[in-house]
């Protein structure tokens, strides 16, 4: 008998006797031919959770239909209502058809999130924004994952998640820990980061550099974003913004923050803001190195060009320099090894050095900078 | 071996278990014994004879490596690591492996398995599945639940203790955490060996290749000097006749060395063909930047695919401070202006520097104790001390 045959009327998984053992081998079997959940829920909001959330008075203010806010029960107003996410439990069914959204849905979901929550110029304080659309757009990576979406809608819906959260990085940066949580925005950034970067092994992707750049960036000093940058394929790895954050990162291994900063000026608002968490370190790194090498009683630095070097206003300088010891005094610095201090004072936020970044915001608007400026 | 019919392997089976020969059961379940070879055994489903003939769980694990044969003679390379994973995972399933309490010759028996784990997934990577990361991981973890029985075996003496199989294990573990880039997984498993207090007993080889892996992550921890501790240690003691592994333990024991200064003679680059090495080594001794940089491009994918790349640019500082030191020779003088060393960067067409940045690198250089002095901005100028100003590399960091 030849071996195809002999497969064929032999499976090697499926035996008489031995009912657990054979239970055991089917199983591994089944799985993979259960079908995967294909959803059909058409709206943002699967229907039954519209009615149960609206029975129970749990829809979020931006859900509600207008004119029924202060109602016993307020409505839903279907156009704004958006499944939320719900952690997966015992007993808890979440892969019927009917509470799953389809690929194209769910691009459009977080098109409505986009256009008409995050960039929305009436909705406030922008903390309660982006606590709703970051619930929101995980319930949106949560039907990809039930229903193991890859292609094309995935990589939209990731990489307009991935602009969402470094935005919020920085435009919530100093906010206090129960309006916005910079670790847990982190864990998220970092999930999507590298799912997104997953899909990019396969196929053609018009954004690929961008996000490679921006992967670089936010993981300023991690030797293994930049391994995995310089096994990409040569178009890739030579493109521009890949290029510059790869000198970027250079210029942190080789602890040269003069170099970085003058070329993170060369960065756009976006880039800026994956970079922004290592700027504060990085400035403080400077003084640091000239702490040491600028050691003298008998000499001065002038402020201006400290300034000039840090990209920072001269006060904010100035205040920077106190913070950790340097002696200020006029328009100069008194350098001196033993008098640098390790400063993790509250008012030196960076919220308060953001203006190399605000520079660059301009007239962008928020809608462009999540679904990325052409 | 070649032409038995599967009773009688099942028999010489058999015979390896009641008799307690470890090392001849091992080759029964390994990937290299010429039994692999045989079309009698190779059975899709063989798990009735193997019942007949074998109590369990050993029937199982049998069934499964015939199965696994079979699967590698259609090219299922797949389906034949599925296999040869299901028989790994059988000593660790409680039961008749942790019950022989006084017993370690199972130990014996992993060895081959797991290295032909290791088999099939090379295997694997050659036909370019993807996915392969996932089957390492699953590979891991049981690896690591094999090891947790053998390190909790406190009841043997020393000589029938399974603590004996750890090293082995521990060895089988890292090289799939490396190729799955996860080191942190490595650390537990180190502090589990240097604990122990068989660390110093087990066997040359399997030390060799410990030490390896161990000074390869301290490399990555940036613990340069315990880098070449171990390195050193691996390299050393490695075989005479082991021509590859030495080459490979090199690779991550030069740079390391050119780190805390000690070049590379070209004498032994070329005896373990790593000629690579030549231009860096010369462009660092010399303070080139401009031959550093070419031969790092030069040689870039060798460097990148054997993860050193990102160590060796580290070299960048120690060639700033060659090349400054030369300009310190040529000026004789102890305070030096700014320019020169602008200068000397720009000859060696380092891109878009200006003397911000000189000073920068020179604070730097003077942080990290390789130049000892202070810059003065006033006067743009390094003003160095008059005695030993550059000391010597192996005495800094």
């Amino acid at each position: 008998m030849s071996r195809e045959i002999h497969a064929k009327c032999f499976p090697s998984h499926c035996t008489r006797g031995g009912g657990r053992r054979q239970k055991q081998r089917c199983e591994g079997e089944a799985k993979s031919s259960v079908s995967v959940p294909r959803g059909t829920c058409m709206t943002m909001c699967p229907a039954y959770e519209l009615r149960q959330r609206e029975l129970q008075n749990r829809l979020h203010r931006f859900e509600v239909l207008t004119g029924t806010e202060h109602d016993r029960l307020p409505r839903a107003d279907v156009s704004c209502t958006v499944k939320e996410y719900s952690r997966p439990a015992a007993g808890k069914d979440s892969t019927r058809a009917t509470d799953l959204r389809p690929p194209d849905i769910l691009l459009k979901t977080v098109y409505y999130l986009v256009d008409d929550i995050a960039a929305s110029s009436t909705l406030h304080p922008w903390t309660e924004v982006y606590s709703f659309v970051f619930d929101r757009l995980r319930s949106v990576r949560q039907d990809m994952i039930i229903q193991r979406i890859s292609g094309p809608e995935c990589v939209a819906v990731l990489e307009r998640t991935v602009r969402f959260l470094l935005f919020a990085s920085y435009r919530l940066c100093g906010q206090p820990l129960r309006l916005f949580d910079s670790c847990i925005n982190d864990t998220h950034l970092q999930e999507c980061l590298s799912w997104l970067l997953e899909c990019y092994r396969e196929g053609q992707h018009q954004h690929q550099e961008e996000f490679q750049a921006l992967s670089l960036l936010y993981n300023l000093g991690s030797a293994q974003a930049v391994q995995h940058v310089l096994e990409l394929p040569g178009s890739v790895r030579l493109s521009p913004p890949v290029r510059l954050a790869l000198a970027i990162g250079r210029a942190y291994v080789e602890r040269n923050p003069v170099r970085l900063l003058r070329l993170a000026r060369r960065l756009d608002f976006l880039q800026g803001c994956a970079l922004h968490r290592h700027l504060l370190p990085c400035r403080r790194d400077l003084l640091l190195l000239y702490s040491h090498g600028h050691s003298s009683r008998n000499c001065r630095f002038p402020i201006q060009k400290l300034a000039d070097i840090l990209s920072l206003e001269s006060s904010l300088t100035a205040q920077l320099c106190r913070a950790h010891g340097i002696h200020v005094g006029g328009e100069w610095v008194i350098f001196s090894k033993g008098s640098f201090t390790e400063s993790l004072s509250e008012e030196l936020q960076c919220a308060q050095m953001h203006r190399l970044l605000e520079d660059k915001q301009q007239d962008l608007t928020v809608s462009d900078i999540i679904h990325g400026v052409a | 071996m070649a032409h038995i019919t599967i009773n009688q392997y099942l028999q010489q089976v058999l015979e390896a278990i009641d008799t307690r020969d470890g090392v001849f059961c091992a080759e029964l379940l390994s990937f290299k014994h010429p039994h692999v070879a045989n079309p009698r055994l190779q059975l899709s489903s063989p798990e009735d004879k193997c019942q007949q003939v074998l109590e369990p769980p050993y029937d199982e694990m049998v069934a499964a490596h015939l199965r696994c044969t079979y699967a590698v003679a259609n090219h299922d390379f797949v389906e034949a690591y599925k296999c040869q994973t299901v028989v790994v995972q059988y000593p660790s399933l409680g039961g008749t492996f942790q019950a022989h309490k006084e017993e370690n010759w199972h130990c014996w028996r992993l060895f081959p398995m797991a290295v032909s784990c290791g088999q099939a997934e090379q295997q694997l990577l050659k036909k370019g599945k993807g996915k392969v990361g996932d089957m390492l991981e699953k590979a891991a973890e049981q690896l690591m639940s094999c090891f947790r029985v053998c390190a909790s075996d406190n009841r043997a003496g020393i000589d029938d203790s399974k603590k004996w199989g750890m090293l082995f294990l521990v060895n089988q573990l890292f090289k799939i955490y490396f190729k799955i880039n996860k080191l942190h997984l490595c650390k537990p498993l180190i502090r589990a060996i240097d604990s122990s207090n068989l660390k110093d007993d087990y066997s040359m080889a399997q030390r060799v290749t410990y030490k390896y892996y161990v000074g390869r992550k301290a490399m990555f921890d940036s613990d340069f000097k315990l880098a070449e501790d171990y390195l050193s240690f691996s390299f050393q003691h490695s075989h005479r006749s082991c021509q590859r592994n030495k080459r490979l333990i090199l690779i991550y024991l030069l740079p390391v060395k050119m780190l805390l200064g000690h070049m590379p003679t070209n004498q032994l680059l070329r005896k373990y063909d790593l000629l690579q090495f030549a231009d860096v080594t010369k462009a660092v001794s010399e303070g080139n930047l401009l031959l550093l940089n070419e031969a790092l491009t030069k040689h870039e994918t060798f460097f990148i695919r054997c993860g050193i790349f990102l160590i060796l640019e580290k070299l960048k500082i120690i060639t700033y401070r060659n090349l400054f030191k030369k300009v310190y020779h040529l000026l004789k003088t102890h305070q030096l202006p700014l320019d020169a060393f602008l200068v000397a960067l720009k000859m060696m067409q380092v891109e878009e520097v200006d003397i911000d940045e000189v000073q920068c690198i020179l604070a730097n250089l003077i942080y990290m104790g390789h130049i000892k002095g202070y810059i003065s901005h006033q006067h743009q100028k390094l003003v160095v001390s008059k005695q030993n100003p550059f000391p010597p590399l192996s005495s800094v960091s």
